[in-house]
């Protein structure tokens, strides 16, 4: 299942990234390794983008780049 | 805080992209030390890291220190992990502290210090704690460089490692060659074109390692960096930090949820956009009543040393001389504004609020081209009645997306510019005082769509294919700002906008001024108007015979002379409000001049009194000839050729020659647009006639006429100041040209559209205003809609997307296939 349909407040783990090029790179460079933990924070009052927390931080992605993270909700 | 300089860290990645420097010495030693543009990680490509890896690569470094964030400790770790390979010393700052304290993070430093077998030390930026210590580190490092190469163990990944750093050839690199190594294989783009000079074959053995690992194990590479860089911070974070409020709330949680709550966060974001406005653009727009009479008080004094006109002739040097200084106060005038607008940037920045802008109303303008961050560039090119482009483009400097920064800086232009509105508050006033409000409203929102449909138009097309970035974003968490960091950061953007804007505006003022004076009065028109001039002397000569005082008065030098003590006496006596300012600039006078004095202030003096009654009479005829002279001159001028070559095509659209030279004198500063205008229709009796009466009955317009100048006015072209922030933000030529040209051909078809669909129709003003404005929101509706790609990133390791890198891949690709 993709980032994108976990619901605010639940956690779940990256389990793969099917991002490319240049927004793997970023993807990675934030943070988003595999088996690391995200928590769904909220989506912005326009429904997109979607923030999270990761690592203790915060991060805001859209929904499009969201899908591309696989992930499985805890 | 260490070196000096003033080095500002906004909260808002991305604000530094430049990079300072400073030099300060410690015990004897030398130390110069660069602040390099704050990033994430030495593997991505945005500027930001581009501009630090070459720095590191072409200078060489002695030290490189890392600034980490105590309290988010363990991303950081993920870049230091990365600088440690480069194979130069690293100092680790251990920066905010009592922030991490605050929320409970316990680090042991000690322990870091050893796991990382580099120095490492606490900090607290905004209390200056730590300097002297990290002072002593330096000091202590450059006295003893003896350096351990720092090597990551990346496990099954090191055979290839190991086998590239074999082949890759070096001379005098004194940087790790195991970092190389790794970097070819991490596909880095500036170190693989390094390297390619002396082992040209780089790229295809670094692709074929990578590609025999990944083969082997089913991995990919970039991300098993990744993940073994992540793996060892989060070995350091668990034996070095101890998290003891690890699930309270934080205040930026706190805030968050209101500020950023789906009801809240928009009518929050209206607020603050709404007190910007009006702090900076109202309030400023008032401190301006303030500030214009010491820019007024500038020009008296210029024209006080320039050579005073005789009668009807002014020297061209004094007429250049006030044309310089115009040109300047009115670009000088908007520094308050500036100031005003600059700080509140700087609060907004440091507190943590930009990115958050970003995340609320990306949608919207994700649909269009654009990126969450082009909010506040929008808002302040004149989001409501006005802006200003300049400070609207100097702020997109922080949008990581190419190609939605680019598309925002070409948009901003066409928001409504705040000296703009005198001259439609002028044709309004002539043509539509019935509907001001309306029409106003229509201007002023009209903008916005435009703005909008401009941006999804170069998205699309010129724009298609530039880089662009992801929406990922960090929020970082809320600060107070400082106040003396946002002091200094307005100051140092006005300076910029002071240094770079008004000298190029003033050199193109010159220009300008030749356009408008060159070739001149034709000989006739030139004994035309001496004739004038003589006749109203004479006439003036002839009523004065009889005064007692006619002995002060008796040639056209004196006469001059009078003459201009009294409209100096006027200007500067304008100038004052106070009785005792007014009873100095009398004392000058006086002083100056006791005869003349008593023709300005007659009281009871009769002959005095006659004198005053004619010298009123005589001063506004040689100004009417004056308007004249310059009238004739504009007709004549190099630019009123150009407004009357243009005239052929611009009569569709209903602009005349002397429309034409307005708007193209408005190039320089939009306020001379509404000054050309004025005094061309400003008729002789323009003392009490205003100028929007003057121009209804006047100029043979109909509203209908001034709808097509309005709409060509909102599309019209930036302004010179905004074309050089263009310029500096595009860092292109051809981008300043497109953006000069681009909104006048938009601008003149529109215009002409309107026109020719409201003579044909028989449309009144506020009808082809309406259909104007129907128009355009309609089709920022379907270009709204219209399907954006989900995808919207192109390219990904090449800066160039047709690079033969790129090419390489490809073939490859196929190859296998």
């Amino acid at each position: 299942m993709g980032l994108d349909d976990i619901q605010s407040g639940y956690i779940a783990k990256i389990v793969k990234i099917n991002a490319t090029g240049k927004l793997l790179h970023k993807l990675l460079d934030m943070g988003f390794v595999k088996g690391t933990h995200i928590e769904v924070i909220r989506e912005a009052p326009l429904y997109d983008p979607m923030e999270l927390k990761i690592h203790n931080y915060y991060i805001s992605l859209r929904k499009s780049e969201a899908k591309l993270i696989e992930v499985a909700q805890l | 805080m260490l070196s000096g300089i003033y080095q500002h860290i906004a909260n808002y990645p991305g604000v530094t992209v430049d990079k300072k420097s400073g030099r300060f010495s410690y015990k004897a030693l030398d130390i110069e030390m660069v602040d390099l543009p704050g990033t994430y990680s030495f593997s991505s490509y945005s500027l930001e890291e581009r501009v630090a890896k070459e720095f590191i690569l072409n200078e060489r470094p002695d030290i490189i220190i890392n600034v980490v964030d105590a309290s988010n400790l363990k991303r950081n770790l993920y870049l230091t992990f990365q600088l440690l390979e480069i194979g130069i010393p690293v100092i680790v700052v251990l920066n905010m502290m009592d922030v991490a304290k605050r929320r409970g993070i316990d680090i042991n430093t000690q322990e870091i210090q050893k796991m990382l077998k580099c120095p490492v030390i606490e900090t607290s930026g905004a209390k200056a704690e730590g300097k002297n210590e990290l002072l002593e580190t330096i000091y202590a490092l450059s006295n003893e460089l003896k350096y351990h190469e720092f090597k990551l163990n990346y496990d099954i990944l090191e055979p290839y490692i190991e086998h590239l750093q074999k082949k890759i050839t070096v001379q005098n690199e004194n940087l790790s060659q195991r970092w190389l190594s790794i970097k070819t294989l991490e596909e880095d783009e500036t170190i693989l074109s390094r390297l390619s000079f002396l082992t040209p074959n780089i790229k295809e053995i670094a692709q074929q390692s990578k590609e025999a690992f990944e083969n082997t194990y089913n991995k990919d590479t970039t991300s098993f960096f990744a993940s073994t860089r992540y793996e060892s911070a989060d070995i350091i974070c668990h034996k070095c930090v101890k998290e003891n409020k690890k699930n309270h709330l934080t205040v930026t949680d706190i805030a968050d949820k209101y500020i950023l709550n789906r009801w809240l966060a928009l009518p929050i974001l209206f607020l603050i956009i709404f007190a910007i406005y009006q702090l900076s653009i109202v309030l400023g727009y008032k401190i301006t009543d303030y500030t214009w009479p010491i820019l007024a008080a500038f020009k008296n004094l210029v024209i006080d040393i320039l050579p005073q006109a005789n009668f009807t002739e002014v020297p061209l040097i004094t007429d250049f001389g006030v044309w310089m200084v115009n040109s300047a106060n009115a670009l000088l005038n908007y520094i308050p504004i500036f100031l005003i607008l600059f700080a509140l940037i700087a609060i907004l920045e440091d507190v943590g609020y930009m990115p958050r802008m970003a995340f609320i109303l990306d949608r919207v303008f994700k649909k269009f081209g654009l990126h969450g961050q082009s909010t506040l560039p929008l808002v302040l090119g004149g989001a409501f009645v006005g802006g200003c482009a300049v400070p609207g483009i100097m702020s997109t400097k922080g949008i990581p997306d190419d190609r939605a920064r680019l598309a925002t800086i070409l948009s901003v232009p066409y928001m409504n510019c705040l000296a703009k509105v005198p001259f439609y508050t002028l044709l309004l006033g002539a043509f539509f005082s019935a509907n001001m409000a309306l029409m106003m409203f229509f201007i002023s929102t009209v903008t916005i769509f435009i703005a909008l449909i401009v941006a999804k138009l170069l998205t699309s097309s010129v724009l298609k294919n530039r880089e662009t970035a992801p929406f990922v974003m960090e929020l970082p968490p809320y600060h107070l700002p400082t106040f003396k960091g946002v002091v200094i950061r307005a100051f140092e953007r006005v300076w910029l906008y002071i240094k770079k804007v008004v000298t190029i505006v003033l050199a193109v003022a010159v220009i300008l001024f030749a356009l408008l004076q060159f070739p001149g009065l034709s000989s006739e028109k030139q004994q035309y108007f001496e004739q004038e001039s003589n006749a109203i002397l004479q006439d003036f000569d002839k009523k004065m015979k009889d005064n007692s005082y006619y002995s002060l008065i008796d040639s056209k030098e004196k006469v001059a002379s009078l003459l201009n003590y009294y409209d100096e006496y006027r200007s500067k006596r304008m100038l004052t409000s106070s009785k005792e300012g007014a009873q100095k600039v009398d004392d000058a006078f006086t002083a100056r001049n006791q005869e003349f004095f008593l023709f300005i202030k007659p009281k009871t003096n009769k002959d005095a009194r006659i004198i005053n009654k004619e010298l009123r009479n005589l001063s506004s005829q040689r100004n009417k000839i004056l308007r004249e002279i310059k009238n004739e001159k504009i007709e004549n001028s190099l630019l009123g050729m150009m407004g009357r070559s243009m005239e052929p095509l611009t009569l569709y659209a209903g602009f005349d020659w002397k429309i034409n030279v307005a708007f193209l004198s408005s190039f320089a500063a939009r306020e001379s647009a509404v000054a050309t205008l004025g005094s061309i229709y400003e008729n002789n009796k323009a003392d009490n006639q205003r100028a929007e009466e003057a121009m209804a009955l006047n100029s043979g317009y109909t509203p209908l006429h001034a709808v097509a100048m309005i709409i060509f006015m909102v599309l019209t072209p930036p302004c010179i100041a905004t074309m050089i922030v263009v310029k500096i933000q595009t860092n292109s030529y051809k981008w300043m040209l497109f953006a000069i040209f681009f909104p006048i051909t938009l601008g003149i078809v529109a215009a002409i559209s309107i026109f020719q669909l409201g003579t044909t129709h028989a449309l009144n003003g506020i009808e082809a205003m309406t259909l104007f404005y129907a128009a355009v929101v309609l089709l920022t509706l379907i270009v709204g809609l219209f399907p954006s790609k989900r995808i919207n990133w192109t390219g990904g390791i090449e800066p160039k997307t047709n690079g033969l890198y790129s090419k390489y891949i490809q073939s490859q690709k196929k190859e296998k296939k």
